[in-house]
């Protein structure tokens, strides 16, 4: 089986979409990395040769990976690119040593020969539209809402009102002479290089030199918009008492009476003197994703043509293509774009660290510079940590309000994320890490401000758990110091506050599913670990060690306030099957789970996945319009949202279901149709028939059976379609239209559906109106999301009190997946997840500012990442063994046979049952992430 | 000059690129793109390949990233390419592959080149089965994975070694 990144449907063709610009309609490919013609490993292969549908036993990238094959971008030269040049030339960026001077210039006539560059740009060589680009965000119409909204406000605000810097566009790509840099890293100068022997020589020189080659001014001055918000803030106020009820979601005037409410909220409380209050005060450092394959890539601008070819490695290369087109829009940009040839590579390792990178726009910008010949941009781990976006770092206060009953009153909560110099991602961050501030929890009343602020600091942006992990770290050190100071058993105290599947979260929205919660303290408080938790913690003084056990629960909310996802299902004419999403697989096994769940529609795996196929949408001719009008009964070409970067947590349930009611039109439009023609049956329906050992049958045994292969040639004899293309729009509900296929009308969960047909140089597909819609209702994106991965976290673990050293012991974590579709991936998922947060709550640790990473001398002797020994890795828990043991939930009835977006869900509980872990053994509270030692021996220390 | 052998083939460069990373030669001259650049610094690992000094023959696992040239003179160097003849997967590939034990894939190579390399020494030096999750440890401990946990890297590798195990008696 084959693996393409954004592949060729076996068909020499351009998938192409068109963004349109000032300078008129620039197509966009995205393009599969050049194969040479390996034989893929069989998605799954038992015994005796036949896949099981449904069922994989090895990852569909997995060859590949394990024989060391060209996948990622950081391993592709110009000379392993089709119709490339072969000359290429290589770029550096120098990065930012201050915010706090102005920025003169560089000097380098210290450089020998050898080691100069063939070219030197610096910013104010660049133009306006160029330097500060025009970035487009189109990732949660939620917080998109908030910002139209203040940029509304702020054109109806008097002249000189109010400085609105960051309304108003990005820093400058590379710092012009004469300004402030905005943050550290930020580029001050590019460096091209005409040989690899040059360039690697410029690097050894240069590295950790960097005040030697900038000249910045004596006298002190400052950025722009330090400490600033990044528009837009939340803030969530809810109150349902005694029948009255206020709410981001329910309210008709919400921004104007959210004093009123806070007021309101005092006053109820000021009426409750036997109201406990737990103040909590948490904080934890910025974090580093450290992907493995620091970020680098290819672009060559073919000025003949007016295409940018790019071999990047991205979760969002749809957003990189856009954003690159803006950057050379202009009637004054050094390079004229017709096209955008992308070539999406799968990612080493992305955790959001790849979602909207500045680094698209940098290696793009260098192919201006290249005299026409392909460069490379390739960071090396020091860059990648001076640079790279990280995990903002977060401070929240606040308190839990209780009854003396145990149950909620209030959470109260001020959330600050430190963005750092970019606005990338952040204040998305900050408004789901509001709606997470409600925990598992049924609170009948919040009071919640989130805002990422403007900092000096290396940028901050999307990381897994996307706000949750933070939330998540103070409510639940909360409670558990609540409990504890009552004396109430931990987990009875969140039985008593569970949330349902008819709770409201603190944003007043519903939650709506069944979530188990309940049900998975029962599995927790049965596990050993938990229930013999006294005994165990009894044996370990005799050795010198402290031991503790800590609980925490999570309610990661995955996907946006509204969702779009585009997938195709193919069939060749010998019967191959391909799906082809515009999903990127970043090492999630997004691409082997779309591979499999195909198989009860089709009766078979598919042959091939192609991932990252972003010009899919483009060919669905779908409109998509940002004015947030709904156009679903009018417009039968027409969505709310076309696609998105690529989360790890959306294939459980977007991702999936959008490939399988694209498989079911196939099957509807083209396999059906085919049965009919071969068993002369015109009658014959889809309920008729089923998949039996990879051939079509009639229910019941009788009648003929027919090979897909068979059928496909019926396909192709017949002229029906060859391949459907699907796309499904999630807004707490799926879209539902009627549509016409030649099978039939069928009704499917899809705003979108296209044919594609035969005798095409060009995909080109039919698109198929769409009939009788369902959609949800205008205001349900108030409820910003709306479904919900659980997870229960019980940490065994001990504390070295002469050394302060804490060493996890054993994990136990009940999920919630829903329907599991290739369990070695959940599972996979969780594991990682552990070590990542184990991670970041005991060892990653860095200081801001240039005596961190920002400084360009970071690397992995200073940031500790988890190592094999740091981890349990035993998988299931015996007495004295080390282990992380996952139970998966059974799935219910309530989950409609779908699946859960889990990639973040285990992840995002560790670090409070860590810290409450500790809290367990040591009797004190450390709520600073990470707790290393010399924290724990000062904790340890004082009275 | 400085003479050594890569995947089989021998390799001669002046002796004034000594200095020059061994990883570079790999990427930069052979196109050899699975050894994996991470660090740069020698920690991870992701970039070990196997380098033996003949006629001895015994490989041991080096970092290429920290590898200088002028340190390979006379050694016979293996990578992730090379370690599987005809295209068919090592055992330890196959088993890898079997119990989904990476995920991005980029510290894959660097495991199985130590993987291969302690399964080697395995093979001709069993050691008993108590302490083989220690002779696990001490292959493959010092290599860091983002993704996985290392859970099913070590469970992957212990099945293999104990097949090792087996076959000695």
């Amino acid at each position: 089986m084959q693996v393409h990144r954004g592949g060729t449907c076996g068909v020499p063709f351009q998938r192409r979409t068109f963004l349109k610009g000032a300078a008129g309609l620039v197509g966009v490919t995205i393009m599969g990395v050049p194969t040479r013609g390996r034989a893929e490993a069989p998605l799954s292969a038992p015994a005796g040769g036949r896949s099981t549908p449904g069922v994989a036993t090895m990852r569909i990238d997995g060859r590949a990976k394990v024989t060391g094959q060209k996948i990622f971008a950081r391993d592709f030269n110009a000379r392993d690119m089709p119709g490339w040049q072969a000359t290429q030339w290589y770029g550096f960026y120098l990065c930012a040593l201050t915010t706090e001077h102005v920025f003169l210039g560089l000097d380098l006539s210290s450089l020998p020969d050898r080691v100069k560059p063939a070219r030197i740009i610096l910013g104010d060589q660049l133009s306006a539209a160029v330097r500060k680009p025009k970035l487009r965000r189109w990732r949660d119409p939620l917080v998109e809402r908030r910002v139209r909204d203040l940029q509304a406000a702020a054109m109806q605000a008097p002249a000189g009102a109010g400085f609105d810097n960051p309304l108003s566009g990005e820093p400058d790509l590379i710092v012009p002479r004469g300004n402030v840099p905005d943050f550290l890293g930020q580029a001050v100068a590019l460096l091209m290089f005409d040989s690899i022997a040059r360039y690697r020589a410029a690097k050894r020189f240069m590295q950790f030199r960097d005040a030697e080659f900038q000249i910045y001014a004596l006298d002190s001055a400052a950025a722009k918009g330090m400490n600033a918000p990044f528009p837009p803030t939340t803030t969530y106020v809810k109150y349902f008492q005694g029948g009255e009820t206020f709410s981001y979601a329910t309210a008709n005037n919400y921004k104007d009476e959210i004093n009123n409410y806070k007021d309101r909220i005092a006053t109820f409380l000021s009426g409750h003197k036997e109201f406990l209050t737990q103040e909590f005060d948490v904080s934890r450092i910025a974090m580093d994703p450290m992907f493995m394959e620091p970020e680098a890539g290819l672009a060559w601008h073919e000025a003949a043509l007016g295409t940018l070819h790019l071999v990047l490695g991205t979760q969002s290369p749809d957003g990189d293509a856009s954003n690159i087109k803006s950057m050379f829009d202009a009637a004054d940009s050094p390079v004229r774009l017709k096209e955008i040839r992308l070539t999406s590579c799968y990612p080493g390792g992305g955790f959001g660290g790849r979602d909207s990178s500045p680094f698209s726009l940098l290696l793009a910008l260098a192919a201006a510079f290249s005299d026409g010949h392909p460069v490379k941009v390739a960071y090396d781990r020091f860059e990648q940590f001076r640079v790279g976006l990280k995990r903002p770092a977060a401070a929240l206060q606040g308190a839990l309000v209780c009854a003396p009953d145990m149950k909620l009153q209030l959470v109260r909560m001020t959330i600050n994320l430190d963005g750092g110099g970019l606005k990338n991602l952040s204040p998305y961050v900050a408004s789901l890490a509001s709606l997470c501030a409600g925990g598992s929890y049924e609170f009948p009343m919040a009071n919640v401000f989130a805002q990422s602020v403007h900092t000096r600091n290396i940028p901050g942006g999307s990381q897994r758990g996307f706000g949750g992990p933070e939330a998540f770290l103070a409510v639940e050190t909360a409670l558990d110091d609540l409990a504890a100071a009552q004396k109430w058993d931990p987990i009875a105290m969140r039985r008593a506050n569970l949330a349902t599947a008819a709770s409201l979260t603190v944003v007043g929205g519903p939650i709506a599913q069944d979530l188990q919660l309940a049900e998975m303290l029962d599995r927790v408080e049965a596990h050993p670990l938990w229930a013999q938790r006294d005994q165990i913690k009894s044996s370990y003084p005799a050795r010198g060690l402290v031991y503790g056990t800590g609980i925490a629960m999570s309610l990661q909310a995955y996907g946006t306030s509204g969702d779009g996802m585009v997938a195709a299902v193919l069939i060749g004419p010998e019967g191959r099957l391909t799906v082809q999403s515009d999903a990127v697989d970043m090492g999630n096994g997004s691409a082997t789970t779309l591979g499999v769940v195909i198989g009860g529609s089709l009766g078979a795996n598919a042959d091939q996945v192609d991932m990252g196929c972003s010009t899919l949408f483009g060919q669905t001719r779908l409109e998509e319009s940002t004015d947030y009008i709904p156009h679903w009964k009018d417009r039968p070409f027409w969505t709310a949202k076309g696609v998105g970067s690529s989360s790890a947590c959306l294939t459980g349930l977007h991702q999936v279901h959008t490939v399988q009611q694209t498989a079911t039109a196939l099957m509807a439009g083209a396999v059906l149709p085919a049965a009919r023609i071969v068993w002369k049956r015109p009658d014959l329906q889809l309920a008729d028939v089923e998949w039996v050992d990879g051939s079509l049958r009639e229910r019941g045994g009788a009648g003929r059976a027919s090979s897909r292969a068979e059928l496909a040639k019926a396909i192709y004899d017949a002229g029906l379609p060859r391949g459907a293309l699907g796309h499904a729009y999630f807004q707490s509900k799926w879209v539902e239209g009627d549509f016409e296929t030649p099978g039939g009308t069928r009704r499917l969960s899809l705003d979108g559906l296209a044919f594609y047909g035969h005798g095409q140089d060009k995909p080109n597909p039919n698109p198929v109106p769409r009939q009788n819609t369902f959609a949800p209702d205008a205001d349900v994106w108030r409820y910003s999301r709306f479904v919900w991965a659980p997870c229960v976290n019980v940490v065994g673990l001990t504390v070295d009190t002469t050394t302060g050293r804490v060493q996890i012991e054993n994990v136990l974590s009940v999920l919630n997946a829903g329907r599991v579709y290739v369990p070695e991936l959940v599972s996979g998922q969780s594991q990682g997840g552990v070590a990542m947060a184990i991670g970041y709550t005991l060892f990653e640790d860095m200081p801001v500012g240039m005596a961190g990473p920002a400084n360009g001398r970071w690397n992995l002797d200073k940031y500790h990442v988890p190592r094999a020994e740091d981890l349990p890795l035993s998988a299931s828990y015996a007495p004295g063994r080390r282990a992380q043991e996952l139970i998966v939930m059974p799935e219910t009835p309530g989950d409609n046979a779908e699946g859960r977006g889990i990639a973040e869900a285990v992840m995002c509980s560790v670090a409070p049952a860590i810290s409450n872990a500790i809290r367990d053994a040591v009797g004190r509270r450390f709520a600073s992430l990470p707790i290393t030692p010399a924290k724990v021996l000062q904790g340890l220390a004082q009275p | 000059m400085i003479a050594f052998i890569v995947n089989g083939l021998p390799h001669e460069v002046d002796e004034s690129r000594g200095d020059e990373r061994l990883i570079d030669f790999l990427h930069d001259e052979l196109n050899l793109t699975g050894t994996k650049f991470c660090c740069g610094v020698g920690i991870c690992r992701a970039c070990t390949v196997a380098a033996s000094r003949p006629p001895n023959g015994a490989a041991t696992p080096i970092v290429s990233c920290s590898t200088a040239l002028s340190s390979v003179d006379g050694v016979s160097i293996v990578t992730i390419e090379g370690v599987s003849e005809g295209g068919a997967l090592l055992p330890v590939q196959q088993a890898f592959l079997r119990h989904f034990a990476f995920q991005c894939g980029y510290c894959a190579p660097g495991f199985v080149m130590a993987a291969k390399i302690f399964l080697d020494g395995l093979a001709a030096a069993p050691v008993a089965r108590e302490e083989l999750d220690q002779a696990i440890q001490q292959a493959i401990g010092s290599h860091i994975c983002r993704c996985t946990g290392y859970v099913r890297y070590y469970e992957a590798l212990r099945e293999v070694a104990e097949a090792v195990l087996d076959k000695k008696g």
